[in-house]
């Protein structure tokens, strides 16, 4: 099939809504992950920049 | 009374720390290390114990520990102090003494709970606070790991329940580092046994909201935890202070007390000497009941100079211990109704502590959840591991895992600022127009972010195609107890990709940020187009 009729989106994409919003828990702070996810947030890095180090 | 020995070398450089994890229990405790190639393992002690009981013992200047000092519970119970974990850190005013009450009994000095021992060759007793009782335990658990592991060991991770006040873990702090221990975290006992399931395999962790039942030996603690992407985040947990280990082994009591009463006339519960022996004996029996079908007990002398010996079968110790496990079901499913979860929402049970060898226990549980859904415990898991050293072992990954940061580094990475993260309310997904499941799940409900999952889905009539970003909730059909997965709510965006051949491969990457903006990017495998976009 074709892309429906209308789709006139720049870039193919087209938003409808943003999230809805998130709820603020505490992680616990145990485990190989938290502790990448901890180093990535003190060094305000991204999962990007973070994979490359 | 030894042969002088050379001091220890103190010139050789602490290269590398020798760190453990110290599993801190209220009737027993146990210590793990990791081995080179980071697998962790509990540590026996000098006796052979991996369990090694909490209780410590005086007879004269002796000091007993573990399985000897249990024994002493018997013949010198009022210099025998057990079962203190709980009173650390706290005022005396608000412990509960209930299960001291076979062993020396807390007093109070100043407002803080001590014990009064004789500890010398005459008959005056001192004042030992419980501080100090926890230190001299944790001396004895650091001196079994040193002498296992050949180093001294320097430093350690330590399991508390969910609910230990920020006061009793500032007192065990203080009693480890005055037992010369830093202790270079403390964790969640729940947390720790996820840890120490998924280090057992070292794949990427998968998405699932687990339950873990801690069943101890004075009190039993239930934790709703969601592991996504091997973060832990605890939903909600539930405790009972007087469910354990211990009320089954006063259904045992009870049951042979009964016995010996109908042949002797005379109640072995009454004599406090006998009581303790019956006590000891019954929980042996109990073991044995967890590994085979039957067990005996056999107590010379038990009261009025008459021996006792008895068999009891699986079954009925499963009829008089009913009421225990209706408590122990209704525990595990109290904690999920206040985690506002069902439990077909439930994907892993985990079983941790002493008391989750008993086999009625996991299929009581079992039986509450849907066949599909694993239970963690040996007898209802061949792969389980030993429920009793959970803890232990996931203290040890995580001790081995923090060793070489410094103290700050933990500090600042423990810090509310670091912990503290949005989590996803609703689910985010994909739909693909014609694909067989109408929602297919990227990032669960509960998901820490920032967060990325890339997934690829099969084009399933090959040219353009929508992939459109929704948020979904769960919905339970009544008509057939199955968990669907969750039904779209909103739709977020949408992405079209042109001249998909069919049965191409689609693969699309989420990347959700902590402002909850989110970044997609889908392209054909092998193929050069790509579509990006993001939500603000």
């Amino acid at each position: 099939p074709s892309l429906p009729e209308g789709w006139s989106a720049e870039s193919n994409f087209v938003v409808h809504a943003p999230l809805s919003s998130s709820v603020n828990r505490k992680l616990e702070p145990v485990g190989p992950h938290f502790l990448a996810h901890a180093r990535r947030k003190r060094h305000s890095r991204t999962f990007s920049e973070d994979d490359r180090i | 009374m030894s042969a002088p020995t050379s001091p220890p070398p103190e010139s050789t450089e602490v290269d590398s720390k020798t760190v453990i994890g110290i599993a801190f229990g209220n009737t027993t405790s146990s210590i793990a290390y990791t081995t080179p190639d980071g697998k962790a393992e509990v540590i026996a002690n000098e006796e052979g114990d991996r369990q090694i009981p909490s209780v410590l013992s005086y007879v004269g200047s002796e000091e007993y520990h573990g399985t000897q000092a249990k024994s002493h519970l018997v013949r010198n119970a009022n210099n025998t102090v057990a079962y203190f974990r709980d009173f650390l850190g706290k005022s005396f005013a608000d412990i509960d003494p209930t299960n001291s009450h076979n062993s020396a009994h807390p007093a109070d000095i100043d407002g803080t709970p001590s014990f009064n021992l004789q500890q010398s060759d005459d008959e005056t007793t001192t004042a030992v606070s419980v501080s100090e009782v926890a230190r001299r335990h944790l001396v004895r658990l650091k001196d079994s790991a040193s002498d296992f592991l050949g180093s001294k060991v320097t430093g350690c991770v330590i399991t508390v329940p969910t609910d230990f006040s920020e006061a009793q873990r500032e007192a065990l702090i203080a009693a480890a580092k005055a037992a010369e221990l830093e202790v270079l975290q403390i964790i969640h006992e729940p947390v720790a046994a996820c840890l120490a399931y998924d280090a057992r395999n070292n794949e990427v962790p998968t998405d699932k909201t687990i339950l873990v039942v801690d069943l101890g030996g004075t009190r039993c603690d239930a934790a709703v935890v969601s592991s996504r992407g091997g973060m832990y985040t605890i939903i909600a947990t539930a405790h009972d202070y007087e469910l354990g280990g211990l009320q089954l082994d006063n259904v045992l009591v009870d049951h042979f007390a009964k016995e010996f009463l109908k042949k002797h006339k005379i109640d072995p519960r009454e004599t406090p000497r006998s009581l303790a022996r019956m006590k000891l004996e019954a929980e042996g029996t109990k073991r044995t009941l967890s590994l085979g079908t039957s067990a005996t007990i056999s107590i010379e002398s038990l009261a009025g100079g008459y021996d006792f010996h008895s068999t009891v079968n699986r079954l009925r110790y499963e009829l008089l211990s009913k009421k225990v496990f209706d408590q122990i079901v209704k525990l595990a499913e109290n904690v999920v109704a206040k985690a506002d979860l069902d439990l077909l929402d439930i994907d892993e049970v985990i079983l941790s502590g002493g008391t989750s060898h008993t086999p009625k226990i996991a299929s009581r549980l079992a039986q509450i959840f849907p066949e599909s859904t694993p239970i963690n415990a040996p007898a209802t898991s061949a792969t389980a591991l030993n429920p009793s050293e959970l803890s232990a072992r996931g203290a040890a990954i995580q001790a081995s895992l923090v060793a070489e940061f410094d103290h700050e580094d933990i500090e600042q990475s423990t810090h509310p600022a670091v912990t503290v993260a949005p989590h996803l309310a609703k689910s985010i997904g994909v739909c693909i127009d014609g694909a067989e499941q109408a929602f297919q799940t990227l990032l669960e409900a509960q998901t820490a972010v920032p967060a990325r999952r890339t997934a690829q889905f099969i084009a399933p009539n090959g040219g353009d195609v929508v992939v459109r970003i929704c948020e979904g909730v769960r919905e339970i059909v009544v008509t057939k107890p199955e968990k669907k997965p969750s039904n779209v709510d909103r739709v977020i965006a949408e992405a079209g990709i042109k001249d998909v051949k069919k049965g191409a491969k689609i693969e699309v990457t989420v990347n959700v940020a902590d402002d909850l903006s989110l970044n997609l990017a889908a392209r054909v495998v092998g193929g050069q187009q790509t579509v990006r976009g993001s939500v603000e």
